[in-house]
């Protein structure tokens, strides 16, 4: 049991009540929440700092233009946030954030976490014609019944991980049947608590998650992550299966690009150590016979999971953004939690927990070397 | 080279045979040009093993040969991009045949102006297009998606290419050493024609005597173009009201989530690291919170019309109307048909045409003194 | 084919580290213990010097079968390199296994300066493994 923060009210407008009172009182000076931005009803993250501009904010809208850890992280790169700063975001969001603090590219100073139990969200190119719009009333239905909505991203559908780890503010929401009806918050941290205190909306109580009931979606999540990595198990088989799979890839790069695990400035694989000169080329030209233009497709991809797997949140950012539909996130995802069990390491968990690659035990893996 | 020379040049065509198709025909004519040393190795789209797209191969080994795909149904990767990446640390050692779309040679000639790419020994060839498809149409069945291809280009039809493809009046611009026209020739055979003192060696060696005339080509080259032009003015105009004006603008771009893909493949945003991805575009948190608080809030990641706008400033002037943005794309935003508007009115401000000749500079690399007077005090 | 095993002598791309498994492979060599050719031995600083990029790029290239070799726990001349090293190992291996490639041609040893002759039992062992296992097909390959 903890604090809870009871409010008779929609979900998503109780939140957006609290975050203008908190803005109102000045407890907080801005808020980073998704938000509708335009006539069309367009939805993009936002910093607000003027309380009516939350009108418009959709904190819980089914869908991730971009990785909120990503762009928390520009928020603070150059250093920690003076005033204080709350986000809403997605719990694999936050564990991406966490993370890249690990990688000293976020300052977690100063900023407040709300986050939910998550439903999931919608491919981000079902955005593109407003699909997204005309599917709400469906997927809160299914948040309700505890179930999985439709049409989910694959990442979503299996994702074990929907409740939050160091998040200030839980919202209740998975198979909260009242969820339009009734909100509650339950504040896990001191910090969480001492910013709502005494404020005017609602109650408080104490409360917690109904854990029999989200191991039952868990349960569900389970067998649907397992139905992807067996797809993906199948269709990878030795060099011709990935050839295969990324044969089609342009090298756009947009997978990098939008990973929150990937915060280097210049990618190495942009680098001119990943550039072929003229005698490279002749060189694979007598090997091969023939090399693709540019070469380095499947370097580039196992090149990126040495890079990303020991943290892959499994977001499905880089799935949502490939313009030829790899199943990035399923590979990554399942080749990632497979590295993260050897050293049982759930990346974003804990900003306690070092990086597994940075530290070690003396006595372990004796059984690798021969 | 003199005008004169040039014309001279182009005059005459070779015509070779294609009994079993244009494919066929080209794959011969550059098997014939390897047998005989003229060439070490080719540069030529091929299909990928899965068989669900296209990508550039440098063939070595004559035998791929019989796999190689001069008109491919997409452009998944810009020609351009793909010479630069043989060329761009030094000049190939073997010599070597690029064939690839108008475009694409147009793409490769504006990096080699912006040295990124080195010529010498490298013979371009462009052929006749047909446009291409929008790469994520071909992906959803790339079966039927080869045989609607193959069937629009059986009849040269252009409604099922991409919009920048449908409004390409540059399709057949001769660009390249050598180029290949076949729009207008029988079945059975296409032409070759120089179009440089490179272009015209090889025909030598291979002993082919240009002696065709393709005037009824040219005719029809015109036509196509004049009607391309057409609906290339129709579709700006469609374009121009739709983005016109800061809001409008806006919301085009109001789905971009800044991946940036478009610049990633771009031929002529070579640049290794994007200012827009530098430090230079990375603020302190107090100086995004000030511009919320002048706003009330603003998107974040801000500046999404920087980029776009930023871009344009940085290649208008050498954009070949390529398409290749729009296809990487995840949202669907029209990138490239912006672009190309943009492009055109900037280019023609210089009467300049991107890739169109090697020998003219960059517009923003040379000056001359009594010029663009009307620009001046504008205000007035 | 059947025949083309037989006599097949593997390329082993060996990344030995300065202190200890560089001058094993030296002393193996003065020493002149037999060890079979199929090593093209590139000597780091330390185990820990190699990136796991190294490990795919020789993969991709067509090596058939990657040793990285260096001091024993404890024994590192930086101390932990070692340790991190084998962590890295631990995870390349999981990746390549995971992604369907073959997780044996990529072996770890620890070999001391003074270990001559089990550095040749390394290379001997290894060697005879990957001749089972077969050449690295990827060196064949167009579309990487
Ligand atoms: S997003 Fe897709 S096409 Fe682009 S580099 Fe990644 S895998 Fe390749
Ligand atoms: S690899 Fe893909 S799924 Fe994993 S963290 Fe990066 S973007 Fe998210
Ligand atoms: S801006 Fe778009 S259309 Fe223009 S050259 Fe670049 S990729 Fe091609
Ligand atoms: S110096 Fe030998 S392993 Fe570090």
């Amino acid at each position: 049991m903890v604090k809870a923060l009871k409010i008779n009210k929609d979900s998503e407008q109780a939140v957006i009540d609290l975050l203008k009172l908190l803005l109102e009182d000045n407890r907080i000076k801005g808020v980073l929440t998704l938000k509708k931005i335009n006539k069309k009803g367009d939805v993009a993250y936002t910093l607000i700092t003027r309380p009516d501009e939350l009108d418009d904010a959709v904190p819980f809208y089914p869908l991730m233009p971009i990785n909120a850890g990503k762009l928390l992280s520009r928020f603070t790169l150059k250093g920690k946030t003076r005033e204080p700063i709350i986000a809403v975001v997605k719990p694999c969001e936050l564990r991406g954030f966490i993370e890249l603090v690990k990688r000293n590219q976020g300052n977690l100073e100063n900023l407040f976490f709300i986050s939910s139990t998550c439903g999931g969200v919608y491919p981000i190119k079902m955005a593109v014609d407003g699909v997204v719009k005309n599917n709400l009333s469906r997927y809160w239905d299914a948040v309700k019944k505890n179930e999985n909505a439709a049409d989910l991203r694959p990442a979503c559908k299996g994702c074990e991980e929907f409740i939050p780890y160091t998040a200030d503010m839980t919202v209740d929401l998975i198979g909260k049947n009242d969820l339009d009806k009734q909100c509650v918050i339950l504040l896990n941290t001191k910090n969480g608590e001492q910013l709502v205190r005494n404020i005017k909306l609602g109650e408080f109580i104490e409360g917690e998650l109904d854990k029999e009931k989200l191991d039952k979606l868990r349960v569900k999540r389970e067998k649907e992550k397992k139905k992807i990595f067996d797809e993906i198990n199948a269709k990878i088989n030795g060099i011709d299966g990935l050839i295969d799979i990324f044969g089609r890839c342009i090298g756009c790069h947009g997978c990098m690009r939008v990973c929150p695990i990937c915060y280097c400035k210049l990618c190495e694989f942009e680098s001119p150590d990943s550039e072929y000169t003229p005698s490279n080329y002749e060189l694979e030209l007598k090997k091969r016979g023939g090399l693709r233009v540019p070469p380095g497709i499947l370097y580039y991809q196992l090149g990126r999971l040495t890079h990303v797997s020991i943290s892959c949140v499994g977001c499905g950012s880089c799935e949502d953004v490939c313009p030829v539909n790899i199943p990035l996130t399923s590979i990554f995802k399942k080749v990632g939690e497979s590295v993260q069990e050897l050293f049982n390491y759930i990346p974003g968990r804990n900003l306690e927990e070092d990086i597994p690659l940075i530290t070690f035990e003396k006595e372990e893996f004796a059984e690798i070397e021969e | 080279m003199s005008k004169n020379e040039e014309k001279k040049l182009r005059k005459k065509a070779a015509i070779l045979s294609a009994k079993n198709g244009i494919r066929e025909g080209i794959i011969d004519f550059l098997k014939k040009s390897m047998d005989r040393n003229i060439f070490d190795a080719v540069l030529i789209p091929m299909r990928v093993p899965a068989d669900d797209s296209f990508t550039y191969v440098l063939i070595r080994d004559k035998n791929l040969l019989k796999n190689a795909f001069p008109l491919p149904p997409v452009m998944s990767i810009q020609g351009g991009k793909a010479v630069s990446s043989i060329t761009r640390l030094g000049k190939s050692n073997i010599k070597i045949a690029a064939v690839m779309r108008p475009c694409e040679i147009r793409a490769t000639i504006e990096l080699t102006k912006l040295g990124q790419t080195n010529l010498e020994n490298i013979t371009l060839i462009g052929i006749d297009c047909p446009g291409v498809l929008p790469l994520s149409d071909f992906l959803n069945n790339p079966e039927e998606g080869m045989r609607l291809f193959d069937d629009a280009v059986s009849r040269w039809d252009d409604r099922i290419m991409r919009p920048v493809c449908q409004m390409c009046d540059k399709s057949s611009m001769i660009v390249g050493d050598l180029h290949i026209g076949f729009l207008d020739a029988e079945k059975d055979s296409f032409f070759i024609i120089s179009n440089s003192q490179k272009g015209s060696d090889v025909i030598d060696k291979l002993s082919i005597t240009p002696q065709a005339d393709i005037s009824s080509w040219q005719t029809k080259v015109e036509k196509i173009s004049e009607k391309k032009h057409k609906k290339r003015e129709e579709t700006f105009r469609e374009l121009k009201s739709k983005i016109d004006g800061l809001d409008n603008l806006l919301d085009t771009f109001s789905q971009c989530i800044s991946c940036h893909n478009c610049m990633k493949v771009c031929p002529v945003c070579y640049c290794r690291l994007c200012y827009f991805d530098s430090d230079k575009v990375k603020h302190p948190p107090e100086d995004y919170l000030e511009r919320a608080k002048t706003l009330g809030s603003i998107r974040f990641l801000p500046d999404t019309l920087l980029f776009q706008i930023g871009r344009m400033i940085h290649m208008s002037l050498s954009c070949v109307s390529c398409g290749s943005c729009e296809d990487a794309c995840p949202m669907s935003i029209p990138v490239a048909q912006i672009f190309s508007m943009v492009a055109d009115e900037t280019q023609s401000m210089f009467n300049y045409v991107s890739g169109r000749n090697l020998e003219e500079p960059l517009p923003l690399t040379t000056y001359k003194e009594d010029e663009l007077h009307e620009m001046e005090d504008t205000h007035g | 084919m059947e025949k083309d095993k037989e006599d097949f002598m593997p390329k082993i791309l060996a990344f030995l580290c300065n202190w200890c498994s560089y001058a094993g492979a030296d002393l193996a060599g003065t020493s002149r213990i037999k060890y079979p050719p199929s090593v093209l031995p590139i000597r780091v600083m330390c185990s820990s010097r190699v990136d796991p990029l190294f490990v795919i790029k020789a993969y991709l290239s067509g090596a058939d079968g990657v040793l990285i070799a260096g001091c024993h726990p404890g024994d590192c001349h930086y101390e932990k390199g070692n340790y991190y090293a084998r962590r890295r190992f631990v995870m390349l291996k999981k990746i390549i296994e995971e992604i369907g490639l073959e997780p044996e041609r990529l072996r770890l040893s620890w070999i001391s300066a003074s270990e001559g002759n089990r550095y040749a039992k390394t290379v001997t062992e290894f060697t005879e493994k990957i001749k089972k296992i077969g050449e690295n097909s990827t060196k064949n390959r167009i579309f990487l």
